[in-house]
């Protein structure tokens, strides 16, 4: 006798219905759509949007963002964040210029820095799993105190006259391409298809969903946890790294508020505080999204802090159409 | 008691066991949990744990799972003593666990879900088609088609749980440990899953299984072990027992008998429906229920019998038909005025509906009468603490005392204190959503003697339960409902399960086939 359970009740729909609940349900549709409608308006309202600078500009200046987005949306997905990136990314920016100065090598200053933006991680995953403190707390704190660090190393100041060479990975171009722009391209593609297809990064749904049961099912919680940490404050010291090669320089007050708009962004991607939740293209995408909008905004001569209000509007929006459609569903 | 040559159906007797505690002690901080404990399990055996909430079955779950170890005593497996130091350590022994709160992410696929962390994978890299083979393969060997691509949270809930046993199964566990493994299935589930258990044990698995229910447990279990504070009292084949025993040696006395009801004791009419008719939920509902009356309310899920209770108690609206309450029409706004006219409400859901869970045990006893313990607009500290002891003390709630966090109780004492919270009130009618949802047969006795003993005071009760041998027991009249209609209005003498069930099932009215009587006060 075969048991008659099956919860797939759903009434057969027509192949029309399906591609609009695909579109629904799976956010990168869904942005993917706006982000073509918003193109082909701008397209039309203003002629210097679709040109090669602009894009460049623009894909240039949202690299840091969209790496950061990176380690956000797979601690989102595990049901943590960290508020502590945008100090993190000028910690990073700072330290590599200084050691520089100080005569180390390329390879060595970018690998410090690195190194620390791990260790920031590092303590950030142990204050969250090993104290129990709530990540909104714990990476306050160290958000506070890697800004103080950066500033405190620099009196304030922008360490300049860095040397040529390691501008090259900032400014260089490939095929026409930033250099900058395709690192950031395939970082994205990479942890994707990683975050999508490896049993590492699987553990980390189970752990977003449903800790506890994640636990009982044998997965070491903590242990993924604080390499989810390590691995954010990497990819936000690669993004300071890349930043500080890009202006020349190394800005102690690099990064200010990024790491709200790099959570915005990850929200309006289909990540959830919840966690269990989002992907990296999507998280991607909703980086995209926002930047467009941004700029879209300035091209259109909008002031600075009307935009505020709108990607505010924009966020609150997202997050509320999303609960609204699954309300409907449950 | 350990290795004593049992007779146990389906299993040769002297076979080594998979698993045996002896002696086991555990304790949390100065709480002695587990006082002793022996326990054992043959290869393909069905070994039921019971006790009360408490009594320390979930602790010895615990243990088997590496969640606890044990401060005294010894865990062998297979003749090896081992200390077990996690749940992966446990998979690693080929234990499985299948825990009564649902394990499972909702967003994720069935296939990944039952591979939980140990997906197939190559470089790291999880091999889909392989995973789904897989758990398409392990839901077959059970004759179970789910579609294994499809998200766990679009699954009802009773399919949830056979994916969390496949789960656990999927182990390669010789050992299965199950904790309430039925208290979402439907009877038909109940029986699928005793053949997914039964095909288990044929291939020499063992099984430990908690339960409360006892007719389950005396339909699957090989052999029965009771717990009762922290020690062993027994282990009997299930054959060399019965359930009236097995009761009694979980609450430490005599089983609960059956209270006399007599009618003439019964007083005035308290409440009078007619013809109380929502267009989308019920249709032309009429009762009465008399003051020291329980009425039983009998429905299955879809009955809709929480609509008809939460249209007299001002949370729904729109309906037509007379409500009287001690003959005076009676048709409340909400939920305060019906309780400012006497009317006390107890809903089903306790954790989302009934409790504070994060509050103490105090402010949630006294939630629901603020006013009885308020004097010029403070609370009271002494007035609560003394009604908090009261109902400590008159349910034998099992806490540290009134300061207690609600929700570090046990399922049966909160469910006592929601009780009593409303009894605070005194009201003249209650009305009670299934008052022993999940709850032990300890406590479940003491809220159907409570019940009892406040009808026979003269309160109107009407108790609305899907447990139909509870209603039997414990009302004087049984309401049958089906999809917003009244099948029939029976005595509960001349009930039994079976005629309730007809009835509430749609398939007859008033009375279906006669059989033998429910045993009264056995059906824990």
């Amino acid at each position: 006798m075969s048991m008659a359970i099956n919860g797939d009740l759903a009434v057969k729909k027509s192949p029309m219905q399906r591609i609009l609940r695909a579109f629904i349900d799976i956010r990168e549709l869904t942005l993917l759509f706006m982000i073509a409608i918003i193109i082909i308006v701008m397209a039309n309202l203003n002629p210097y949007f679709l040109s090669f600078s602009n894009f460049r500009a623009l894909s240039v200046g949202m690299a840091p963002t969209a790496i950061i987005v990176i380690g956000m949306a797979i601690l989102l997905a595990s049901g943590g964040f960290d508020l502590s990136v945008g100090s993190v990314m000028a910690l990073s920016s700072t330290v590599v210029a200084m050691l520089m100065l100080a005569g180390y090598s390329i390879p060595v200053a970018v690998a410090c820095s690195l190194v620390l933006g791990a260790v920031v991680g590092f303590s950030n995953g142990l204050l969250v799993t090993g104290l129990g403190i709530n990540p909104l707390i714990a990476t306050l704190g160290t958000m506070s105190i890697a800004r103080g660090i950066a500033l405190v190393l620099t009196e304030g100041f922008s360490l300049s006259s860095l040397p040529k060479e390691f501008g090259w990975i900032g400014k260089a171009t490939m095929g026409g391409l930033p250099v900058l722009v395709l690192l950031t391209m395939v970082l994205i593609l990479i942890f994707d298809l990683a975050v999508r297809h490896t049993r590492f990064f699987r553990q980390v749904y189970f752990i977003g969903a449903n800790e506890k049961a994640a636990m009982l099912s044998g997965i070491h919680v903590g242990r993924v946890r604080v390499i989810a940490y390590m691995l954010t404050g990497i990819l936000a010291a690669l993004a300071g790294v890349l930043l500080a090669s890009r202006l020349m320089s190394g800005t102690p007050t690099a990064g200010n508020g990024i790491e709200l708009q790099v959570l915005a962004a990850a929200v309006i991607g289909g990540a959830s505080l919840r966690g269990g939740e989002g992907t990296i293209l999507g998280a991607f995408l909703g980086v995209v999204f926002v930047a467009l909008i941004n700029n879209s905004m300035t091209m259109l001569a909008v002031s600075i802090y009307w935009q505020m209000i709108v990607i505010g509007a924009v966020l609150v929006s997202a997050v509320a159409l999303d609960m609204l459609i699954r309300g409907r569903r449950n | 008691m350990r290795h004593e040559s049992v007779s146990v159906t389906g299993v040769t007797t002297g076979q080594s066991p998979l698993f045996t505690l002896s002696g086991v002690k555990k304790s949390f901080g100065s709480n002695l949990v587990l006082d002793g404990i022996d326990f054992e399990l043959l290869p393909g055996e069905i070994h039921a744990l019971v006790g009360e909430n408490g009594a320390g079955k979930s602790t010895c779950l615990g243990l088997l799972y590496g969640l606890h170890q044990p401060t005294d005593g010894e865990v062998q497996r297979n003749g090896q003593q081992v200390r077990i130091e996690s749940p992966s350590h446990a998979q690693a022994l080929g234990i499985g666990c299948v825990f009564q709160e649902l394990s499972l992410a909702g967003g994720l696929s069935v296939a990944e879900n039952i591979f939980a962390g140990r997906a197939p994978s190559r470089f790291g890299v999880v091999d889909w088609p392989e995973l789904r083979r897989r758990a398409e393969a392990l839901l077959a060997e059970f004759d179970l088609s789910i579609n294994v691509s499809q998200p766990v949270d679009s699954l009802p809930i009773s399919t949830r749980q056979i994916v969390e046993i496949v789960k656990a199964i999927s182990m390669d566990s010789q050992i299965l440990l199950l904790d309430e493994p039925t208290s979402a299935l439907t009877p038909d589930e109940v029986d699928a899953l005793f053949k997914v258990l039964r095909k288990l044990t044929a291939k020499g698995i063992g099984i430990v299984y908690v339960s409360h229910h006892m007719t389950e447990i005396f339909a699957i279990a090989d052999r029965i072990s009771v717990l009762r504070d922290g020690k062993k009292i027994s282990t009997t084949p299930t054959g060399g027992t019965s359930q009236g025993k097995v009761v009694a040696e979980m609450i430490g006395g005599a089983h609960p008998g059956e209270v006399e009801r007599s009618d003439d004791q019964l007083g005035d009419v308290v409440i009078e429906v007619e013809g109380l008719t929502s267009p989308d939920h019920f249709m032309d509902v009429s009762f009465g229920v008399r003051s020291g009356e329980i009425l039983g309310v009998a429905g299955l899920l879809g009955s809709k019998r929480s609509e008809i209770m939460r249209s007299l108690v001002g949370l729904m609206h729109g309906h037509s038909g007379n409500i009287k309450l001690r003959g005076k029409s009676a048709n409340f706004h909400s939920l305060r005025d019906a309780m400012r006219a006497g009317i006390g409400y107890v809903p089903e859901e306790r954790k989302t509906e009934g409790l504070f869970l994060e509050e103490t045990l105090y402010n949630n006893l006294a939630a629901a009468s603020l006013d009885k313990h308020t004097r010029f607009g403070l609370i009271r500290r002494r007035s609560v603490m003394e009604a908090s002891e009261r109902a400590i003390k008159a349910f034998g709630v099992k806490t540290r005392g009134p300061e207690e966090i609600i929700g570090s109780l046990s399922g049966g004492n909160q469910q006592k204190i929601m009780l009593a919270k409303w009894l605070e009130r005194a009201p003249d009618l209650l009305i009670i959503e299934e008052p022993t949802k999940g709850v032990d047969v300890g406590a479940k006795f003491q809220i159907h003697t409570e019940l009892q003993r406040r009808a026979a005071e003269g309160m109107a009760i009407i108790v609305v339960s899907s447990d139909f041998p509870e209603l039997v027991s414990l009302s004087s009249h049984i309401l049958v409902v089906h999809e917003g209609r009244v099948m029939g209005d029976v005595a509960a003498h001349d009930a039994t399960e079976d005629s309730l069930l007809q009835m509430a099932a749609g398939l007859s009215a008033n009375g279906g086939r006669p059989s033998a009587p429910l045993q009264k006060g056995m059906n824990p």
